[in-house]
């Protein structure tokens, strides 16, 4: 366990500095860094990864069900040449989509990702990702704790446990998930790690957080209440000579008035521009839009929180087109324009560098007809996945699948290397972060894992 | 002895983690590095405890250079630089035709031997640092008999009991003085949280208070567990270890209604004080013990199988990948009664403990041998193989009404055949109507009147399919019911049934697919030197397997791990800081003898629980204050050597079950199964998980749990997660449970209702204080305390009344208020 007891004196001082920070007016990063300084001895503290790192922060844009590599991405000529016709007992299905070169890289990109597109010289493509399954919720636990069996901890949760947070007032790693995934909430738990690194799932709504809201209405009595526990507490610990565990006990009472003063005002999109929203696609009275989750997912980057995670769809209704790949349409109508304006706002908020952004799904699909002649099925042996910014290399693609996009021609990248690669864009050596747990030091990346070194800029 | 056998496979064990540090450089055969890590320890554990200081068979030893050298009776064990002289190499290659092989065990791995072979290659150099002490064989502690414990006396008076002197040794070790006793309603409050997980009732912290008999408390402990609240705060201690769950744990989570039985079986047994041997070999062979009667145990016995049956599922087809439910039982059955894992020795030998891969398949075959209950999956949605909880001779009455159901069915099928032979009749009719309207149709209409006759056709062919095989749904119904048998209807259990011997191949790298030698079922050589028990000709052999942990070699360990853990949940601290873990990398027992000394006792007592409760709960140790004590602090600050008691949070199940009983909303009756939807309506996948929250007023331990989707008050307050055995919880204090005591619903209710109590049963505002601290808190509020709580009530119905509120409702709303701020506090939330 990390845990270091508070001493009184510590927490009393982080109080009047939030306060202090609150009441000055200062600006938001300058009420992080008082923040970050008052929690020093929290637990979710920052610390130092094992290597300088650009990336800060992480945004993970998790595609559920599985999106064609092949129709957005991995642009495969051969399959439109080759449509209908029998390969190794497989008819073979062409793309519908229409490719154009995009950029100063000149990447195939589809009409799926038009606004992505745009965008594509900060984008970094993985083109030979490869899972140990083809079933979702084995998969989806792989890409989310490198294990397709047992629940693990979570990337998010290994990276709170890493580096801490830059404001503890938020969460350190916070999902943004309107429907629950495959495997619901092991996709981004903590496990064995201590609590304070799980994701906290957030449904956007009118309560993003559980119980940020008072149910008392009067701000008075709100603080009378909060006096009373503070002097109650406060006797306590006063005749137990501050005793760590009571004092941080107290904090948490704290954190918590601050969660309730800044979660609302980190969820709340009426404050921007609508320049802005109109960038994304956003609107500021229908929080719920995966767009409005892009703004909100900046927002909280910009607040101090380590990870957000945004799940696009749930496990139903997804990206899983077994009967008509002409599904991806309206899936990619929905998240193309907004993860393309998040690139794009972080870049020109000079925050593109300090954010890492992942892209992926938990495997591709078939370059085959599935269920019908329209459709494809699941395909785990070789899939695209995405990163930009976060000092990943922008415009490059790696790895070089065949002909159909069916293997790794050159270059394979297993789950585990991916991982590898976020870990070490974020500062970490997926060797090193390691945690005692049942009489064994476990890791992200078991005992696999090679970096990609050439998607390092 | 078990010294040699535990020293071979630490042997085999070491030489792989040596060789397994992929990323470390090689050392050279004649460097220091090379003789630390890959001779000295093959000495040690493989040679010496024969060849060295207490033995020296052929008069040979092989614990210093010159004794190597000089070799025994058949002339000198080493030549360096000559791979092929000395005997050493020779004995230890096993060649068929060599005079000697050894160690007489078995053939050490082959990377010891070629180390072996490296370094007499390399001149065998002996380091210079090694040189001064003569290698010594380990054994580790855990796997050896009990220790006879003497508690020295203690000089100042403090201790009198074992336990008590046991820990006075330590404290004078470091020259501790432990504080004084804890007062007497700090001593119930921590009585009654930690036997019930209740707080005491405020007339029962007075009686307590005022009882002046020197064994008042003693008579508090056998009170508190005469109470059928104790089953249930610590039934759920081994419900953790359990990793129960009401839902399977599979990619759709498919509940499992009769779960519940295996949670009562162990509040029951806990109440009981069942011994805990015999707990232990019901939960492992109950359904073996079940059968050889007698019949009213029946049930009983086969409900606690769901032990096993708990295992996690996996996959979407029914009772996809065995060998991982059978990982999961070895591992949770290794951890919890042994805390050993067994899990890394399912794809390679064990690479910190001295469990092979053949140990795990020796195993293995045991539980191969069960046959495992299946509670639904995606793709298919009927739960199937549930152990009946009737015994077999009473199983005619299922037999009976299993056949009126039979007949019952295929007499609705015969009906609706006959009622479907009538309507296809005069459906010919009507086909044969639409076919004419057709042929006589106009052009305009000829489409509408095809289409009729196509739907006409299309209904015609339904009822022929009715009339000639009866409905699908009662058919598929018949065909289940005929193929389930009586069993299907009988009460049943999420448990196992037995199964025949089963004896299984390795399975190389943990693939099921790649087969290697068939390994006999056994025990491993660490833990017993035989490695195999006697076994009956039939069934699975479960039940010896049971009885040899408790009866076998490994009694003494099984009896640490429980002792152990008994302690912790006491202390809030092991005596073992690895309470599932007592391999080599586990942590070191802090008291050692005070171990042996509790095991010892509770294998005396006949493995009772309760019996070890009032041990420990009748010492000086545990009736320490909580206060601080600065010239101990500056010797101990952690408090490892018990100079006070430690405060605690409460958990989960005793914070929401202490704020239900505070409000009077508590319900003590036990819930019976859970609200789950009927079984003909389960059609859950990946796609559309099961997922449900029970709302109840019931003690925490019945609120119904799920694998994939944990409840989220208990996960929010570091309940366990039940894919695994969890044997210490996390204990993380975050700004989100400060939020939920801020501001749940559920807390406000609470304060709401404890407010309308103290209202309701007390007369004035003195009174209602007071009896809210002693509900709270346990005590009455000080002076000052009094007068903060009445200013705060004063000022708080002032701001209601300017807010507008009417007269009559401010003082519950205040109280409310107060309510709130105190089981919010650190008071309320910590045991001292």
């Amino acid at each position: 366990m990390d845990h270091r007891p508070l001493s009184r004196r510590a927490m009393i001082r982080s109080g009047s500095a939030l306060a202090a920070a609150g009441g000055l007016g200062l600006g938001l990063r300058g009420r992080l860094s008082l923040a970050a300084a008052a929690h020093e001895g929290h637990p979710l503290a920052p610390r130092p990864g094992h290597f300088p790192a650009k990336a800060k922060h992480l945004i993970v844009f998790f595609m559920t069900g599985g999106i064609s590599h092949m129709d957005t991405f991995d642009y495969k000529p051969r399959l439109q040449r080759d449509h209908d016709k029998a390969v190794g007992g497989r008819k073979v299905l062409g793309s519908p989509y229409a490719f154009r070169p995009r950029g100063e890289c000149g990447k195939m990109v589809s009409e799926l990702f038009e606004h992505l597109g745009g965008v594509v010289d900060d984008v970094c493509f993985l083109h030979t990702v490869h899972g140990d399954s083809a079933g979702h919720s084995a998969a989806t636990l792989g890409m989310h704790t490198g294990s397709v069996t047992i629940p693990l901890p979570s990337l998010g949760s290994w990276i709170s446990y890493g580096l801490g947070t830059l404001n503890t007032n938020l969460p350190s790693f916070v999902v943004l998930a309107e429907k629950e995934p495959y495997n619901g909430f092991q996709v981004w738990d903590a496990n064995f790690l201590p609590g304070y690194h799980k994701g906290v799932r957030v449904i956007p709504g009118a309560d993003p957080l559980p119980d940020v809201k008072s149910p008392v209405p009067s701000v008075s009595r709100r603080d009378l209440e909060a006096r009373m526990l503070r002097d109650l507490n406060e006797a306590h610990l006063s005749a137990r000579d501050a005793d760590g565990l009571l004092a941080s006990r107290m904090t948490t009472f704290e954190t918590a008035y601050g969660l309730m003063r800044e979660a609302p005002e980190a969820f709340d999109l009426a404050s921007e521009s609508k320049a802005t929203l109109d960038l994304y696609g956003a609107s500021a009275d229908a929080p719920g839009s995966f767009a409005a989750q892009c703004v909100t997912a900046r927002r909280l980057i910009e607040r101090g929180v380590r990870v957000v995670e945004l799940f696009d769809v749930g496990s139903n209704t997804n990206w899983d087109s077994h009967n008509n790949i002409d599904d991806h349409r309206a899936l990619s109508r929905n998240v193309d324009r907004p993860i393309a304006a998040l690139i794009a706002d972080l870049k020109s908020r000079g925050l593109l560098d300090e954010t890492l952004i992942v892209g992926c799904s938990e495997f591709g699909r078939t370059p085959w007809q599935d269920l019908t002649p329209r459709g494809r099925g699941h395909h785990s042996r070789c899939f695209t996945c995405f990163l930009a910014g976060g000092g990943a290399r922008g415009g490059y693609s790696h790895g070089v699948s065949d002909e159909y996009g069916d293997a790794p021609a050159e270059d394979p990248v297993h789950v585990h290397d991916f991982h590898a690669t976020i870990l070490r864009l974020m500062g970490l050596d997926h060797t090193r972060l390691t945690y005692r747990y049942s009489g064994r030091d476990f890791r992200l990346t078991d005992v696999h894992g090679e970096v990609v070194k050439p998607v390092i800029a | 002895m078990p010294r040699t056998f535990i020293g071979l496979l630490l042997a085999t064990v070491l030489a792989q983690a040596a060789t397994a540090r992929g990323d470390a450089p090689d050392p050279g055969a004649g460097s220091e590095a090379f003789f630390d890590l890959r001779v000295r320890t093959v000495l040690a554990e493989a040679c010496v405890k024969c060849h060295g200081a207490t033995k020296q068979s052929g008069g040979l030893r092989l614990d210093s250079r010159e004794a190597i050298l000089a070799g025994g009776d058949t002339g000198p064990a080493v030549v360096p630089g000559d791979p092929r002289a000395g005997t050493l190499l020779a004995a230890i290659s096993h060649d068929e035709d060599a005079d000697l092989k050894m160690p007489p065990s078995g053939p050490l791995p082959r990377e010891a031997r070629d180390a072996l072979a490296a370094w007499v290659t390399a001149g065998a150099p002996w380091p210079e640092a090694a040189a001064s002490t003569a290698i010594e064989g380990r054994a580790h502690w855990a796997f050896e008999p009990l220790a006879a414990v003497a508690p020295p006396e203690d000089p100042t008076g403090w201790a009198s009991g074992p336990i008590d002197r046991l820990i006075a040794a330590g404290h004078r070790e470091k020259g501790l003085r432990p504080v004084g006793r804890a007062d007497r309603r700090a001593l119930i409050r921590r009585a009654s949280f930690d036997l019930i997980g209740l707080p005491p009732e405020p007339d029962r912290v007075e009686a307590f208070a005022a009882d002046e008999r020197p064994d008042a408390f003693a008579r508090l402990v056998d009170e508190l567990l005469a109470s059928p609240r104790y089953g249930e705060r610590w039934g759920r201690v081994w419900l953790d270890l359990a990793r129960y769950a009401d839902t399977a744990g599979d990619n759709s989570d498919y509940p499992i209604p009769e779960a519940y039985l295996y949670r009562d079986y162990v509040i029951d047994a806990f109440n009981a004080d069942l011994p805990y041997d015999r707990f232990l070999h019901e939960q492992i062979a109950g359904d073996v013990l079940a059968a050889e009667g007698p019949p009213e145990e029946y049930a009983r016995r086969v409900i606690a199988t769901g032990f096993l049956a708990q295992a996690k599922r996996f996959g979407t087809i029914k009772l996809e990948d065995p060998h991982q439910i059978i990982e999961d039982v070895l591992n949770t059955t290794g951890q919890v009664v042994l805390g050993l894992s067994l899990r890394c020795a399912r794809c390679h030998d064990h690479k910190y403990d001295p469990i092979t891969a053949n140990d795990y398949y020796a195993l293995y075959g045991f539980f191969a041998g069960a046959k495992f209950p299946f509670a639904g999956s995606e793709e298919d949605h009927k739960p199937s193989e549930f152990a009946p909880i009737v015994p077999p001779d009473r199983m005619g009455e299922y037999e009976a009404k299993h056949a009126e159901m039979v007949a019952s069915l295929k007499d609705q099928i015969a009906r609706a055949t006959v009622e479907a032979a009538a309507k296809a009749d005069e459906q010919a009719l009507a086909v044969a109507a639409a076919e004419l309207a057709l042929e006589a149709a106009a052009p305009e209409a000829l489409q509408a009147t095809a289409a009729a006759l196509e739907a006409a056709g299309r209904e015609l062919a339904k009822l022929v399919r009715v009339r000639d095989h009866g409905p699908k749904s009662l058919r598929d119904k018949l065909d289940r019911l005929e193929k389930a048998g009586p069993a299907a209807i009988a009460p049943r259990a999420y448990a196992v049934r037995e199964g025949g011997p089963t004896d299984v191949k390795v399975q190389i790298g943990g693939d099921p697919r790649k087969l290697g030698d068939l390994v006999q079922r056994g025990v491993p050589k660490a833990l017993d030197p035989a490695g195999t028990i006697e076994l009956p000709p039939t069934g699975s052999g479960r039940l010896a397997l049971a009885r040899w942990l408790t009866e076998g070699r490994p009694r003494s360990l099984a009896a640490r791990v429980m002792v152990n853990r008994i302690w912790r949940h006491h202390f809030g601290k092991a005596i073992v800081a690895t309470p599932s873990d007592f391999g080599l990398r586990g942590a070191a027992p802090s008291h050692p003898e005070l171990l042996e000394h509790l095991a010892a006792e509770f294998i005396a007592s006949g493995w009772s629980i309760k019996a070890m409760h009032r041990r420990i709960m009748l010492t000086e140790t545990y009736q320490l204050a909580t206060e601080h004590d600065s010239e101990d602090a500056a010797i101990d600050t952690g408090n490892a050597l018990y100079w006070r008691f430690d405060r605690r949070p409460l958990d989960a199940e005793a914070l929401r079950d202490g704020l239900l009983a505070i409000s009077g909303d508590l319900r003590l009756d036990r819930p019976g199964p859970h609200p789950f939807p009927a079984e003909e309506t389960w059609a859950f996948s990946a796609h559309h998980q099961f997922k449900a929250l029970y709302p109840s007023d019931h003690r925490s331990v019945y609120l119904m749990v799920q694998r994939l989707h944990p409840h989220p008050y208990l996960s929010l307050f570091n309940g366990p997660d039940a894919s695994v055995t969890t044997a210490a919880r996390d204990s993380s204090t975050v700004a989100l449970q400060a939020l939920y005591l801020l501001n749940n619903p559920f807390v406000h209710d609470r304060a709401r209702r404890f407010a309308a109590r103290l209202i309701a049963d007390e007369a004035d505002a003195p009174s209602r204080l007071r009896a809210a601290y002693l509900r709270a808190f346990g005590r009455p509020p000080s002076s000052a305390e009094e007068a903060r709580a009445e200013g705060f009530l004063h000022e708080y119905e002032a701001g209601l009344a300017a807010e507008g509120m009417p007269a009559e409702r401010r003082g519950e709303e205040a109280w409310a208020g107060l309510a709130r701020a105190m089981l919010a506090s650190n008071e309320f939330l910590y045991v001292d």
